[in-house]
This record gives structure tokens, sequence and C-alpha cells, in this order.
């Protein structure tokens, strides 16, 4: 699914902010990545959803290497990822429904066979009775999940979440989770970059940890 | 609910660009119809003169044939000249009325030696070998002098092709000015729905799906302020023209400063071409963002 080859970064001229990482996430895995603030989760997030381009090394997604397949290619594979950015990066004029709606649009779907589909999600993340609401007057915990229905909506074959539950309280934290497993269950691959201790050990997951740019362990399920 | 909401958002702000992009096409519009009037009063001045010839006949002086003698001697010459459709004696009394205004109308002018005069016309789009008719003329007449207005209609052209290209000058720094204003608010525009922009790839539109968003509203707002530009410079040559009917000549000999419909027409070019404009540099603008992310 996604494959890191000694992969280097660096912004610009700045430092290495990752280095010589190497993994794999297999198919239908439930991973959490981990690490000290600054370690490069974001970073390493970035890489994956094709935000930025590596410095060093070679990355793989869904059996094809970036670096091979070129640019014109990335639409396609960027659509096959759904991510859930720290910030939520709704857009700010559409309705709840127009939000999740996106990525439909975007894939060519019309708006009659959609529908039903973006209607039953919002409903699904206890939002059916906000359908045309505007994000600005959401609560922060109704905007996250906006967010994730509309990382999910589409169906995708990975699922990115940064710091999925960085503003909510612990209650919320634990439905979000869920609902990710759900997800994982129905057979998409997760991938979510946390510091958040009881969001991991309430969650039999692997884990990956960052520490200044390196990845110093590959932690199997907790046992 | 609406099936599709518009991606782009409702710019707020946006409206002072508008603004600009109207006044850019107001100056525009009056360049071109300005350019249009040019031409117009230079093709009405030379056909005016083009095609016409006028000799003198002096009273005897350097011959014996008399005035009259010399008159008619000279018609017949250019009754008899290929290409010349038409020719007539200017009667006495109408030189007397040209030179009214200078010396007076008083039995003494009459005693005065006043040339006379004999008006031609060439048959349009014929050419008349002036040369030789200058020398059957003097042949003819001795004292007869062959004026084509040739110095003058060179002059006038000079002055009209001036006029013209100086209004083409004019109208192309104001085109350049209306395109670069246009590309500049649309860019101003775009730039505050750069991470709209950004979020759409991200989220794996092509770039052709997010251009098409975001052109087309770009288009329209051009358009829209383009138009009222236009219409205002229009108004303003329909008030021209409203000055004419009311007998009001703004300045005299001047052409009057008024569209005909057709040339009026032309000023639909002006809201058409921002439009597309707009609509270019959008693209442009967001294939260059799009280009610089990775
Ligand atoms: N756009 C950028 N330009 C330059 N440097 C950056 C940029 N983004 C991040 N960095 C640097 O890269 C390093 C890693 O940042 P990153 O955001 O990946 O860390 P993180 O593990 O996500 O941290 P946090 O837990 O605080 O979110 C930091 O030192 C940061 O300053
Ligand atoms: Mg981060």
């Amino acid at each position: 699914m996604v494959r890191f080859e000694n992969v280097g970064m660096r912004y610009g001229e700045g430092r290495e902010v990752l280095r010589d990482v190497t993994f794999t996430l297999d198919p239908g895995s439930f991973t959490f990545l981990t690490g000290p603030s600054g370690a490069g989760k974001s970073t390493l997030l970035k890489l994956i959803y094709l935000a930025e381009a590596p410095s060093g090394g070679s990355i793989s997604m869904f059996g094809v290497d970036l670096a091979k397949t070129g640019r014109p290619n990335f639409p396609a594979l960027r659509r096959r990822i759904g991510v859930v950015f720290q910030d939520f990066r709704l857009f700010d004029h559409l309705s709840a429904f127009d939000n999740v709606a996106m990525p439909l649009r975007i894939a060519g779907r019309d708006a009659v066979s959609y529908r039903r589909d973006v209607e039953e999600l919002l409903s699904w993340v206890g939002l059916a009775d906000r359908l045309t609401a505007l994000p600005a007057t959401l609560s922060g915990g109704e905007q996250q999940r906006i967010a994730i229905a509309r990382a999910v909506v589409a169906r995708p074959d990975l699922l990115l979440a940064d710091e999925p539950t960085g503003n909510v309280d612990p209650d919320m934290g634990q439905r979000l989770i869920r609902l990710f497993e759900e997800l994982n269950k129905l057979g998409t691959t997760v991938l979510i970059a946390t510091h958040d201790r009881s969001l991991i050990e309430s969650a039999r997951a692997r884990e990956m940890r960052l520490v200044g740019g390196r990845l110093v362990a590959l932690g199997s399920p907790a046992a | 609910m609406k099936p599709r909401a518009l991606i782009m958002p409702r710019d707020k702000g946006a409206g002072s660009l508008d603004v600009v992009i109207a006044v850019m096409a107001f100056l525009a519009s009056l360049a071109l119809g300005a350019m249009l009037i040019a031409e117009r009063a230079a093709a009405t001045w030379q056909s005016g003169l083009a095609g016409r010839l006028t000799v003198q006949v002096l009273p005897p002086e350097n011959s014996a044939i008399p005035l009259q003698a010399q008159i008619e001697a000279a018609l017949r010459v250019l009754r008899g000249t290929s290409g010349i459709a038409h020719a007539a004696i200017v009667p006495e009394q109408e030189t007397l009325d040209l030179v009214k205004p200078w010396l007076g109308s008083d039995t003494m002018v009459r005693e005065l030696p006043l040339p006379r005069l004999l008006d031609a016309t060439v048959a349009p789009g014929a050419e008349v070998d002036l040369p030789k008719l200058r020398q059957r003329l003097s042949a003819a007449a001795p004292d007869s002098l062959l004026d084509d207005h040739g110095r003058w209609l060179d002059r006038l052209r000079g002055l009209t092709r001036g006029i013209i290209w100086s209004a083409y000058g004019v109208l192309a720094l104001i085109a350049l000015a209306t395109a670069a204003t246009v590309s500049f608010a649309t860019r101003a525009g775009l730039e505050a729905h750069k991470e709209i922009v950004e979020l759409l790839h991200q989220m794996g539109a092509h770039s052709t799906f997010i251009a098409r968003a975001f052109e087309w509203h770009y288009f329209l707002a051009a358009l829209v302020a383009g138009a009222i530009g236009a219409a205002l410079a229009a108004c303003l040559y329909l008030l021209g023209s409203g000055l004419e009917l009311a007998g009001i000549e703004a300045v005299p000999f001047l052409p009057p400063l008024t569209l005909h419909a057709t040339e009026l027409g032309w000023l639909l070019m002006v809201p058409v071409a921002a439009s597309w404009i707009a609509l270019l540099t959008a693209r442009l603008s967001i294939l260059r963002v799009l280009s610089r992310i990775y």
C-alpha cells in the first residue's frame, strides 16, 4: 500500500527533517504514528498524501513508484487517499453537505447520484440535522466530524489523520477512534499521527515512533 | 437544496477592482470611438476633395486670346480629356460671391480683373494624366492654371494619417493597460482563494477542474464591468449625436463626435476582450499556482 525506502526530507535548504526512513504499510493495516512534537510526523504524512516531494530515497504508493510514475498521475493517486487535516481545512463558504460532497464532485459523480450517500454519511457521524450549516456556525467537534466524513466519503483505500483528536475531549476522541476502526474493518488502510497515549492504548494497533526524524520503533499491536 | 454549490466563494471587496475594469473599459471605448471617427472623417475629407480639378483662367496677359475664348478653349480641353466625367464653368456671379467677404460687392470690384474658374470632376476610379492635361491647357489657354488640390490633399492625408496613427497608439496603450488591469484584478482575486485551489489540488482534482471552477467567475465579472464601461462610453457618443441633431456643432469643420450604429457595434469588442483576458489570466494563474506545488 505504502512503501518508504531510505526516505530523507528537508524543506528547502533547511536541515533534514526526516532521515533514512524505511517502512511498509500493508493493505488493511491500522497504524499509529507517534513521537514528540517536531519529530516529523506531519512531514511524513505530507509525503504520503503527495503534498511534498522527498529529497531522498524512494516512495511507492499503491504499488507504483512515485519518481517513475510522474506528476500527471498524482491526481488519480490523491483521490485514493482520504486526509483528515489537523486544522480540518474545510471550505468555509460551503455547507456541511457540500464540503462532504466535494470528493465525489471531484471524482466526477453527478449530484443526483451522490446526494443519498452524503446524507447517510453525515447522519452516521451525527450531523443529519446540520446539512446546510456553514463550518463557522459549527462547534470544533462538529467540524472535525465533517472533516472525517469528507475524508471517507469516497471510500479511500488509504486514510490519513493528523492529530484527529487534538481539539476534542477524551470521550469524543474515543468515538472517533471507533469510527476509524469501523472503516478499517471495511478494508481501508489507516494511519493516524498522534501523541495522545490514551488513544494509542485504547486501540490495538501497530505503532511507528519517530524521534528527531528517525523511525525508532516498529511496534506490533500492543500486547 | 441546490444540487451544486459554487466552488468559488462570492468575492467580497473585489468591487473596487471591478470599478477599475469598468473605468479602463470606458477609456478604451472612448479611444476606440475616437479612432473610428478619425478614420471616417479622413475618408470623408478625401472623397470630398479627391477627384476634383479646378482650372483658373486669369485675365489675358501672356497672349492676345481674349478671356472668354480662353475659358471656352479650356472647357473643351477638359471635356475632351479621358477620365473627366464632368466639367463646367463656374458662373461669374459665384466667383464674385467667393470674394465678397474680402472685397465687398462694389461696382468697383466688377472692374477688377478677377480670374474665372472651371470645375471638373474625375470619374470614380479613373486616372487623369495631369502633366499632359496641363500641357494641353496651356496650349489652348495660355493664361490658365490647373489646380488638382494635390498639395492640399497630401497635407490633409498626412494630417489624418497622423490622427489615425496616434489614435491607434492611444488605443493600443489603453488596451494594454486594460489587459494589465484585468489580469491584475483576476490574479488579486485568485490570491484570496489560494487555499481553496490548494485544497482542491490536494483532494485530487485535476487542474482543468480547478481552473473551470474559477475562470468562469472572472470571465463574467470582467464581462459585466467591461460592458458597463463600454455602455457609458456609448452613452457619451449618443449624447454627441443628440447635440448634432439639435443643431449644435461641437467644433466647426471637425466631424461630429458621434458614432454610427455599426461603429457602436465595435464597442462590444471591449467587454468581450476584457472577459477573455480575465478568463485566460485566471486559467494561467491557476495553472501556474498548481505547477509550483507538488
Ligand atoms: N513548511 C515547512 N518549512 C520548513 N520547515 C518545516 C515546515 N514544516 C515543518 N517544518 C519543520 O520540520 C520539523 C518537523 O515538523 P513536523 O510538522 O513534521 O513535526 P510534527 O512531528 O508533526 O510535530 P507536532 O507534533 O508538533 O505536530 C520541525 O522542525 C518543523 O520546524
Ligand atoms: Mg504535526
